[in-house]
């Protein structure tokens, strides 16, 4: 990191290196990769959903109202005959959305609070710490559910009340980082050549804390899809017709014992994106993990 | 120790008051005029000013906070809901004990199948068993557990017929499948702990002396490994615990079991601002109250956190004497 400062050819190279290091380890790991294979096809999936969406999720149709899965309708239709596999396709768009938006916004306050914390220590470090204390003190779901009364539901709003969820744990994680980096002797040698405290923060102790950061906020993704799918769930978060997942779960638990179908695809999207995160997440781990590293 | 307890529970006292303030000030923000929300838009302009005076909504917001705090914490009053104006008290002290019911089935689930799992894993390390659990471990936390609450109703109430799918009229019955719903997550997370708890516990020396000396490889385990191995889980039963008081709002919309989640949520639906405030923070002590227990009980097993305490006060004390 110290090079980084003088001989700037030398940056790269090493910068790569450390990147190529991870994806090796990241792409022996089976379950890794593959938990990556599957978010890569959701997201290519959502972005493209309305090009490839085989029909208009809004459309309705009262011919194929709790239609079974066939081969006009992958997933069968719901109870207002419109097409549940359209609609899951359109729905990632708000899930993965949501969940992504709420962990990065959540996280980048986050880590601004922690790393002021953590870099300044002392009063600021207690003042801060304490306020966390008293956010945390309200159990996650519960502090949720009183921010969309607050906010009122719908789609951004629900991505603030997530991203506001999110920044307590990220900001603790990372002033407990920085305490670690802190004592190391580049820190000392970059104080030294009178760094400015921005530099140091950004620079050389932010780069320094980012492995765990990484891990907690893929992590944090598949936390927020469910969380946010619970939300919408009670009928909090994202409203139908909006064919966000845990709304398509609200609107059609009702038909459980008539159309199973209705219930059970919905519920399949978010735990196979959920699943994929986490082997990835887990994965990420291993491979950033410096106790393993050999 | 003594101290350490003695500040410990000291501490408590401004983040209770923290948490008061914070849900109250939040919910000052909610929309609508509450007099509107209690009267109806159908009241008179005069009825509703009379409403707002009443409620004490004209006074500053400072003066309000006050008058609130001192109703929780002095009166033990936390008002009345507007839509029935029936105490909150009393409504949470028919509730809570439902929503505590719940919460123990589910962690004397979660733990006594995670645990053996987790033993179970470490043991067997990278065999067979060890990957079973972990798959089964991964999914337990991949899947939502309000739908998968939906799918139990699904299996055993409307195909097998076996427990009934919803509301706590069959007794303790009628909480097996709430309980079997919200235990993933918390299963799944025990058996990772445990699990990785143990992996290095068992990798450290005293556990090669022990073999070493000829101890039978299961009082290794369980007399040696076990004692150390299960601290960190110690932890995790009481933030579980608080967790879930939060998380068992979603399972209790599930099956309609009438209990704290329920009454929150319901009160936010319909706009019943106090009891959203009054469920929130009388939720958030508990939590607290949770965490202090975990926190006293984690020092009184573990000797390295006692040790660590009174190492950092005498570090103090030099300093002190140092300047």
């Amino acid at each position: 990191m110290m090079a980084e400062a003088s001989v700037q050819t030398r940056k790269k190279p090493r910068k790569n290196s450390e990147f190529l290091r991870v994806m090796k380890q990241l792409s022996r790991n089976k379950t890794a990769v593959i938990g990556l294979i599957i978010l890569l096809v959701e997201i290519v999936l959502a972005i493209l959903a309305p090009y490839i969406a085989p029909y208009d999720y809004t459309q309705m149709d009262i011919m194929n109202m709790f239609a079974k899965p066939s081969a006009q309708h992958w997933f069968g239709c719901d109870d207002l005959g419109r097409d549940i596999f359209s609609r899951i396709l359109i729905g990632s768009r708000y899930s993965l959305s949501c969940g992504i938006l709420a962990t990065l916004i959540g996280t980048v306050i986050g880590m601004a609070i922690g790393a002021v914390a953590g870099f300044f220590g002392g009063k600021t470090d207690n003042i801060v710490m304490r306020i966390l204390d008293v956010i945390q003190a309200i159990p996650g779901m519960v502090m949720m559910i009183v921010m969309s009364a607050v906010l009122g539901p719908g789609f951004i709003n629900t991505i603030i009340a997530l991203a506001f969820g999110t920044i307590p744990g990220m900001a603790r994680m990372l002033r407990a980082q920085m305490l670690k980096v802190r004592e190391n002797e580049y820190i000392e040698a970059s104080v030294s050549i009178n760094c400015s405290k921005f530099r140091i923060i950004m620079d050389h102790l932010i780069p320094n804390c980012m492995s765990p950061m990484i891990v907690q906020a893929t992590m944090g993704v598949a936390q927020t899809i469910t969380t946010a799918s619970g939300l919408s769930f009670i009928g909090l978060g994202v409203q139908p017709p909006a064919p966000e997942w845990g709304a398509m779960l609200s609107g059609s638990r009702q038909f459980i014992r008539q159309a199973p179908h209705l219930v059970i695809f919905p519920g399949l999207a978010i735990a196979v994106t959920v699943l994929a995160l986490n082997m990835m997440g887990d994965g990420l781990r291993d491979a950033l993990d410096p106790k393993l590293k050999n | 120790m003594g101290r350490y307890v003695l500040k410990r529970i000291l501490w408590m006292i401004p983040i209770v008051l923290g948490v008061a303030i914070l849900v109250f000030t939040l919910m000052t923000f909610c929309p609508g005029n509450p007099a509107e929300i209690i009267l109806g838009s159908t009241a008179t302009e005069e009825a509703l000013a009379a409403k707002t005076e009443e409620l004490g909504l004209n006074d500053p917001f400072l003066v309000r906070l006050g008058n609130y705090l001192v109703d929780v914490f002095i009166r033990h009053d936390l008002g009345a809901s507007w839509a029935t104006n029936v105490s909150i008290m009393t409504s949470i002290k028919e509730r809570l004990p439902r929503t505590l019911t719940l919460t123990l089935v589910t962690l004397f689930l979660a733990f006594g199948l995670g645990i053996p799992l987790g033993i179970v894993a470490a043991t067997h390390q990278n065999r067979w068993q060890d990957s079973l659990s972990m798959v089964f471990a991964l999914i337990g936390v991949a899947i939502p557990n309000f739908w998968l609450g939906l799918m139990f109703v699904l299996f055993f109430s409307v195909r097998l017929g076996w427990l009934p799918s919803m509301g706590i009229n069959d007794g303790l019955k009628s909480y097996i499948l709430p309980a079997a719903t919200a235990m993933m997550g918390a299963f799944a997370t025990c058996a990772r702990q445990t699990r990785s708890s143990m992996l290095e516990v068992i990798r450290s020396d005293y556990i090669t002396t022990a073999r070493s000396k000829g101890v039978p490889e299961r009082d290794v385990i369980v007399k040696h490994a076990l004692k150390n191995g299960l601290i960190p889980i110690i932890t995790m039963f009481g933030s579980t615990f608080g967790h879930m008081l939060g998380g068992m709002m979603i399972i209790e919309t599930v099956f309609a079991i009438p209990g704290m989640g329920t009454y929150i949520i319901t009160a936010v639906n319909n706009r019943d601002y106090p009891v959203v405030q009054g469920g929130t923070i009388f939720l958030a002590i508990t939590f607290s109250l949770c965490m202090l227990i975990v926190d006293l009980l984690y020092a009184a097993v573990d000797p390295r956190i006692k040790a660590q305490y009174e190492g950092q006060n005498r570090k103090k004390v030099k300093k002190e004497a140092a300047a």
